[in-house]
This record gives structure tokens, sequence and C-alpha cells, in this order.
């Protein structure tokens, strides 16, 4: 007697059910489309044009952030290292290789939604180079350069991100990383394919305070 | 049993249309997209500073060494003049339609003089112009919007603190200012 009303019923949930889940994971999954992937570092060249695909769209309609234009610059980000392992706060890293063409970079790490990593314990990060950039950078004799990316001070480039937990057995205060590597003024944002593109390699050093 | 199947079968299909409308429709009524939070900065025509931190617009300068400044306009009475100068190491523009799309960018490298100065307006009022020919706007670069509303972001390069004042003076004395077509 019921059957007809829980047929549609069924009907109804997996189409609301299923359409409103794979319509949010696929927002937050990716910006869409057209992403361009040199050695895990990732860029969506297209993204702020009209010629985005329609995920692109809504993905940008829905974080609503200032995207730099094609003649600006272009935005690399990484989430994991070369191995594929996740960036955490509680690792140390070693950028190193060397940038492509553009007249200045900025580097710095974040969430991976972009916000401001925050420091659970600890001194606070004020005066420590929690971002670098191409002038302050040391680069060696063949420009390749290298930078350390951990909450103890290093010699040579360090990048500071806040401390993991102390003792690091506990996951609290663990958390996932992202870094941004912007390109300014840079030919790669309207690459046509011709040029070889190479990006540092990430690799991990340590974790917790060995 | 077949008709639980049919059901099923009729629900991912329901499930794929569904996905495609929130895909498609979601850039019309997010409400929080970018041109509708650079309008919720103030007044339209005016360039607005961003801090680090995000402001009751949600707009925030992501990148510590590039100071960011917004504005939101509108070209369907008169044209909109972008102006700023100074000596900064690097700067860039672009400007964007109400949907977030690019209609131009520049940087500093292609500027006349490094000063930035240009003229959005519709595709009307451009012929207009190019007719009326000013001395005044000889140098300017024209910019034709596709929509009359849009925004343009206006970034800084400040590698170093000390040069965070000039960039912040730059962003500071930038205009966005309607104006006439004849002179």
């Amino acid at each position: 007697m019921f059957r007809v009303p829980l047929l549609v019923a069924i009907a109804l949930a997996i189409a609301f059910g299923l359409g409103i889940q794979s319509t949010l994971m696929a927002l937050n999954a990716t910006v869409g489309f057209g992403e361009i992937e040199i050695d895990g570092w990732r860029a969506f060249p297209q993204a702020q044009t009209a010629e985005a695909d329609p995920y692109a769209r809504a993905h940008r309609a829905k974080a609503g952030r200032l995207l730099l234009g094609s003649a600006e610059g272009l935005t690399f980000i990484a989430t994991s290292d070369r191995a594929g392992r996740k960036l955490t706060t509680d690792c140390r890293y070693k950028l190193s290789g060397t940038v492509p063409m553009a007249r200045y970079w900025t580097l710095s790490a974040s969430r991976p939604d972009g916000a401001p990593l925050s420091g659970s314990s600890g001194p606070s990060l004020a005066g420590l180079p929690t971002a670098l950039n191409s002038v302050v950078t040391l680069k060696n004799r063949d420009a390749s350069l290298e930078i350390a990316i951990g909450s103890d001070a290093e010699p040579g480039n360090w990048l500071a991100i806040p401390p993991g937990p102390a003792g690091s057995a506990s996951p609290v205060g663990n958390q996932e990383m992202m870094l941004s590597l912007t390109l300014l003024d840079t030919p790669v944002a309207g690459n046509s394919g011709l040029v070889k593109l190479s990006m540092p390699h990430i690799d991990m050093v340590g974790c917790g305070h060995a | 049993m077949r008709k639980l199947i049919h059901a099923i079968v009729l629900g991912l299909i329901g499930a794929v249309v569904l996905h495609i409308v929130i895909i498609l429709a979601l850039p019309h009524f997010t409400g929080k997209d970018a041109y509708t939070r650079v309008t919720l900065e103030g007044l339209p025509q005016r360039f607005y500073s961003l801090d680090s931190r995000p402001d009751r617009a949600g707009l925030a300068n992501s990148d510590p060494f590039l100071k960011l400044a917004a504005c939101a306009f509108d070209v369907s009475d008169a044209p909109v003049h972008l102006t700023a100068s100074g000596s900064l190491p690097f700067w860039s523009i672009g400007v964007f339609d109400r949907d977030a799309n690019e209609v131009y960018s520049m940087n500093d490298a292609t500027a006349v003089e490094g000063k930035l100065d240009i003229i959005v307006a519709t595709a009307a009022q451009l012929a207009r112009l190019r007719a009326a020919a000013p001395d005044a706007l000889a140098q300017t670069i024209f910019v034709e919007m596709p929509q009359p509303q849009g925004y343009a972001v206006l970034r800084a390069f400040a590698p170093q603190k000390s040069q965070i004042p000039d960039a912040q003076a730059f962003l500071a004395g930038a205009g966005c200012d309607q104006t006439a077509i004849d002179p």
C-alpha cells in the first residue's frame, strides 16, 4: 500500500542526497579543470578568465577571492612533499631547486584553505620570517636556492612555521599546511608548453623535535 | 524489485541533473563572490586598501608582501579613470567584470612612465573618447568593459619592511574616479 510513496521517497533521497553531496565534494576538492601541475605544484592559470569552466566559476563565486590577472602573476600551491606525503607543521622540510622565470616571487605557508597557520603553543612568530620573497632570499651561484621550512631556526634561508605540539605525541596542534609560491610578472601564466618548467622540490627532513 | 531498481536509477539521474543545475546556478546567488565583497567595502569609485586580516566584507591581503586595494565601479554613466603613481619595485592591476572574469591586467613594466593610467568604459563611450581624442589622454590605456559594472584590484609589492610605507602611499593615492568624456 505504501510501496509507491516509498519508491518516490527513495528516488528523491538519492537525487537530493547524492546531487548535493557530489556538488559540495566537487567544489571543495578542486578549483576546476585546467590545472597545470609541475613537480607537485599546482596552479590554475585560467581560473580568473571568461574561459574558466563551470566548476571553476562556481568555486570562484563561492570562495570570493581576488585572483591575480594573467599579466600580474600566477600562484602555485603545494600540499604534499616529493614523496606524496601531506605537509604538516610538525615536520621540517627542505625546498631546493630553481624557481621559474619571473620578475619577483613570494613564498608563504598557510592552511590548505588559505587561512593563516595558528601556533597552538610556544612563542609567537612575530618578527620571524614567516614569508620569503626573491629579494630577501639567498641564492647559490647557479641561481638555484635552498630554503629550510620548520619551526626551529636554521642557517641560510629559513621559512618559519608555528611549532608543533610539545613532545608531538598528541596530534593536537599538528596542522596540515599548504605552501604558496606566487610568481609575479611571469611568462608561465601564458605558457604554451614550449618551455620546460621546473619548480623547486619539497623534501621532508624529519618530524618532531628529534 | 524491478520497481526499486527503477526508483534508484531515477534517483541517480535526478542527482546528476541536480549536480549540474547547482554548479551552473551557483555563481548567480552565492552572495559572497568577489564583486559583491568589493562593493561591500564602501562607496563605489574609490580604492579601499585591504588589511592582512579579513575585513567585514571578507577580503584580505593573502600575500604578506603584496598590499592590495580594490575599487568597485560602474561605467554606465561615465567612464572611470584609474590612476596611480609612485616608485615601487613592482605593481600590477587587474580589471574584472562583475562575474569576476578578467577584462584586462597589466603591471608596471608595460605602463607608460611607470604610471597607472587606464580608462575603463563601455564600447559607445570609447568610440566618443577616441573621436574626441583629447591630448590629456594621449598615453592612456583604454579598456572596454563587456558589462558596465566591475572592479579593479591594485597590488603593490613591498619585499622589505622599509618599502611598506611606499606601497601604502601608492595605494592610498590611487584614483578610481568618474571622468567626463568631453573635457
